[in-house]
């Protein structure tokens, strides 16, 4: 990847926090609520993750997949495109991005097998890559995306509490379900995670935070963001399965609402 | 595209995302040829400006989007640098497209996409074909120095071109120098340390590490590539033009030396190394084949082609070198003489139909056994070569070899014959069209019973008689290097028969697009 984050398109990107809940006009005539939009994300973000499993392609993969996932309905109304459809194209796309390439045949038995008789999740491989021209068009063609991952580890490493890893790497994980990725540089995601992983567990990290000069109001409000989160969803921190608390009638309830197929 | 509902202005849809189509571009004619698409000149309706049109097909596609086309398109969006190409967007043709038949596509993703570039005239390989060209010193220096500082910062930035070639290094009339072509670049990161294929790199300019199986390489294998031309532009022909991987890697033994756990350690660990052991060992011998070089370009050139990669000089060092802080220097680029388009519409059927003649002398050369069609290299004076040349109008030895596969195809060979470009450049006298590419042609033959004069009969580096033109199919000079700039020893064999080499000149192998670059 780009070895500077500062200079790439990723960073140029982010997007100011009020840019990015914002519901598609389209899909507020859909009578589509912000948090039904909310909501969609997360449980896409869930399908995304679970198809990974699936087909078995690195961390990265996914994270990249949910970031234009994600990126994609800053643009792009779900009316017009349909997150079921999306979701496993972005999958698709990032796999090709991130160097792990999965087939698009491969890709669609996964998608059945998972998502069973369910009429709305089926897609033929012409769907997809169908749907993947217009996501490369939506993404204005900026593949690369830079994740919390490898400045969590060096960070971890350099406060000298690599014991917090899993904990703090599942932290990360999570912060998918959010916008974060949009909104914030990657090392500050990772520092609010550890942030939160040292206040939970103990640690004291006041004078290693101080010794890094990077505005704390920032990192904090992170950290409050996904402590809401979790406090918001009711998941449980430690398993890191926050789209638990979420019913399968409120998603369909919100997707029906969109009913592009 | 979001249409807004009835009555209501559509201004919700921000015009910065999406691609424009691609009729926002007139196109003016085609100029290259790809593996992936053509690649067109064209003009912006609205602006006027010229751009190059590189498509990407679609079509036989069976995972989408080529995933070349992702490396490329990733690759180039995060490149942003004065010698590597400028990808300026990418634009759509409208769906649903009609096919080549004129059958309506209803799929987009069948449809095409263009990657638009800036324009650039030449390519370094299409540039040092014209006849009569020859560059001077400071042009080679300003050239290298570029294609250095190019190369720097995509390794600075993580990124292995991985098919450093001439005609991938394009070229604009203000002298500008670009890296182009990224369908085969990778980005790297010491973190990640997954296996790499080493089915890359154009042959003549593949490094050792990759002939000898390496998964695991890094910057080196460009800088190899860079040694390649480096001499080649000194030179005046490839320097290692193998036919086929073995046959690559003996030529670099036989010019770089044997490698062994001395001077390469770990060499005897790569996964092939066994399969290509040499039977013998044999000397390093860089200095005493380009003895003609200056000290300070050989100097360079030692570092460049260093067998272990692990020594091979870097694009930073290799700024550093003396050959570019000492007389001449490298000129600014904006001093190179402009040289004439070579993408006229006339220009390129003129070269199908030299294409023609030369599948006609293809054939006729079939049928007489002589399996290095390629032409004799100039530094093997007196050597087979006076036997298969008969005649000044003999076209036999431009024809393509019978192998075309190995052996990098770009680039449409030029136009040649006593009309020679402009040139300000000495030429060997007597040979308007002489120079460059005579050995160009086809990549076989030529070469292969001996890339280099055995020992103890090493050609004279300059004969000193030279050949201008002194009548006779070579010049009345049984070799050397006959031509007046010392660093650009060409033309010299092929005396003043430039009209008996008429349209067949140029050889298949690298006839297929000029603008190799813009695959």
């Amino acid at each position: 990847m780009a070895a500077n984050f500062w200079a790439s398109s990723h960073c140029k990107q982010l997007l100011d926090p009020d840019d990015v809940g914002v519901l598609q006009p389209l899909d507020k005539e859909r009578g589509l609520t912000q948090e039904e939009f909310k909501l969609i994300k997360i449980h896409m973000t869930n399908h995304i993750w679970k198809l990974a499993q699936q087909v078995k392609v690195r961390q990265r993969v996914i994270a990249t997949a949910v970031t234009y996932f994600r990126r994609v309905y800053t643009r792009k109304s779900m009316t017009e495109y349909d997150p079921r459809l999306v979701a496993p194209t972005c999958l698709y796309l990032a796999s090709k991005a991130e160097e792990s390439t999965v087939q698009a045949r491969l890709l669609v038995f996964y998608i059945k097998k998972l998502t069973g008789p369910d009429e709305k999740y089926r897609f033929e491989i012409k769907d997809i890559l169908e749907m993947e021209m217009k996501l490369l068009e939506a993404l204005d063609y900026y593949l690369i995306v830079f994740h919390p991952y490898r400045a969590l580890l060096q960070l971890l490493q350099d406060a000298g509490m690599t014991d917090l890893t899993h904990y703090a790497w599942g932290l990360v994980n999570d912060t998918y379900k959010m916008d974060l990725i949009l909104i914030y540089p990657p090392y500050m995601i990772a520092l609010a995670c550890i942030y939160i992983a040292s206040v939970l567990k103990d640690k004291e990290t006041t004078a290693w935070f101080e010794e890094l000069r990077v505005d704390m109001n920032v990192v904090k409000n992170i950290a409050i963001e996904i402590l809401d989160f979790y406090d918001y969803y009711k998941g449980d921190t430690c398993k890191g399965e926050p789209a638990r608390g979420i019913p399968e009638e409120r998603i369909n309830a919100a997707l029906n609402k969109l009913a592009t197929k | 595209m979001a249409v807004a509902a009835p009555g209501q202005l559509n201004l919700d849809e921000s015009p910065s995302w999406g691609s424009r189509s691609v009729d926002c571009f007139e196109k003016l004619e085609q100029i290259g040829e790809g593996t992936y698409g053509q690649v067109y000149m064209a003009k912006e309706i609205k602006t006027g400006e010229i751009v190059a049109l590189k498509k990407i097909r679609m079509d036989n596609e069976r995972e989408g989007f080529p995933i070349t086309a992702i490396r490329e398109i990733k690759i180039l969006k995060k490149l942003h640098h004065e010698n590597v190409i400028q990808l300026k967007e990418i634009v759509t043709s409208p769906g649903p497209e009609k096919d080549e038949q004129g059958k309506p596509d209803g799929n987009k993703y069948k449809g095409s996409i263009y990657m638009v570039f800036e324009y650039m005239d030449h390519d370094l390989t299409g540039l040092a074909d014209r006849p009569g060209m020859r560059f001077a010193v400071p042009q080679i220096k300003c050239y290298m120095k570029q294609l250095l500082t190019g190369l720097h910062y995509c390794h600075v930035n993580q990124v292995l071109h991985r098919d450093i070639k001439g005609s991938n290094l394009l070229i604009d009339n203000e002298g500008n120098l670009k890296l182009a072509d990224f369908g085969l670049a990778r980005s790297f990161s010491s973190d990640h340390n997954g296996n790499l294929t080493n089915r890359v790199i154009t042959l003549w300019y593949r490094p050792p590490e990759l002939l000898l199986g390496t998964t695991k390489y890094g910057p080196a294998v460009d800088m190899w590539s860079v040694g390649c031309i480096f001499a080649e532009l000194l030179h005046g022909k490839p320097i290692l033009p193998g036919k086929n991987e073995p046959e690559q890697l003996t030529k670099i033994f036989e010019l770089c030396g044997t490698p062994d756990e001395i001077n390469w350690p770990g060499v005897s660990k790569l996964p092939w190394y066994n399969n290509f052991k040499p039977s013998r060992p044999m000397k390093r011998r860089v200095r005493e084949v380009f003895k003609h070089f200056d000290r300070h370009a050989l100097d360079l050139l030692e570092r460049m082609l260093t067998l272990d990669p692990n020594q091979r000089i870097s694009a930073k060092d290799a700024l550093d070198a003396e050959y570019f802080w000492n007389d001449p220097l490298p000129c600014d680029p904006k001093s190179l003489p402009k040289y004439e388009s070579s993408h006229e519409f006339q220009t390129k059927k003129k070269r199908q139909q030299q294409r023609q003649q030369e599948e006609t002398a293809k054939r006729q050369k079939l049928q007489h056994p002589q399996p290095h069609a390629r032409l004799p290299p100039i530094q093997q004076p007196g050597q087979v070569h006076s036997q298969i040349r008969p005649g000044p109008s003999q076209p036999i030895h431009n024809a393509p070899p019978p192998q075309m596969a190995a052996g990098p195809g770009h680039h449409y060979g030029k136009p040649r014959g006593p009309s020679g470009g402009p040139s300000r450049y000495p030429q060997g006298g007597g040979n308007p069209s002489g120079g460059y590419n005579p050995n160009r042609g086809g990549q076989g033959g030529g070469y292969t019973s001996g890339p280099y004069p055995p020992p103890g009969r090493g050609p004279p580096p300059y004969a000193g008689s030279g050949m201008p033109g002194t009548g006779g199919p070579r010049g009345g000079s049984a070799g050397g290097y006959g031509v007046g700039a010392p660093n650009y020893p060409q033309g010299g064999p092929y005396g003043a028969n430039n009209q008996g080499r008429g349209p067949n000149m140029m050889g298949g192998g690298r006839n297929q697009q000029q603008y190799g670059g813009w695959q």
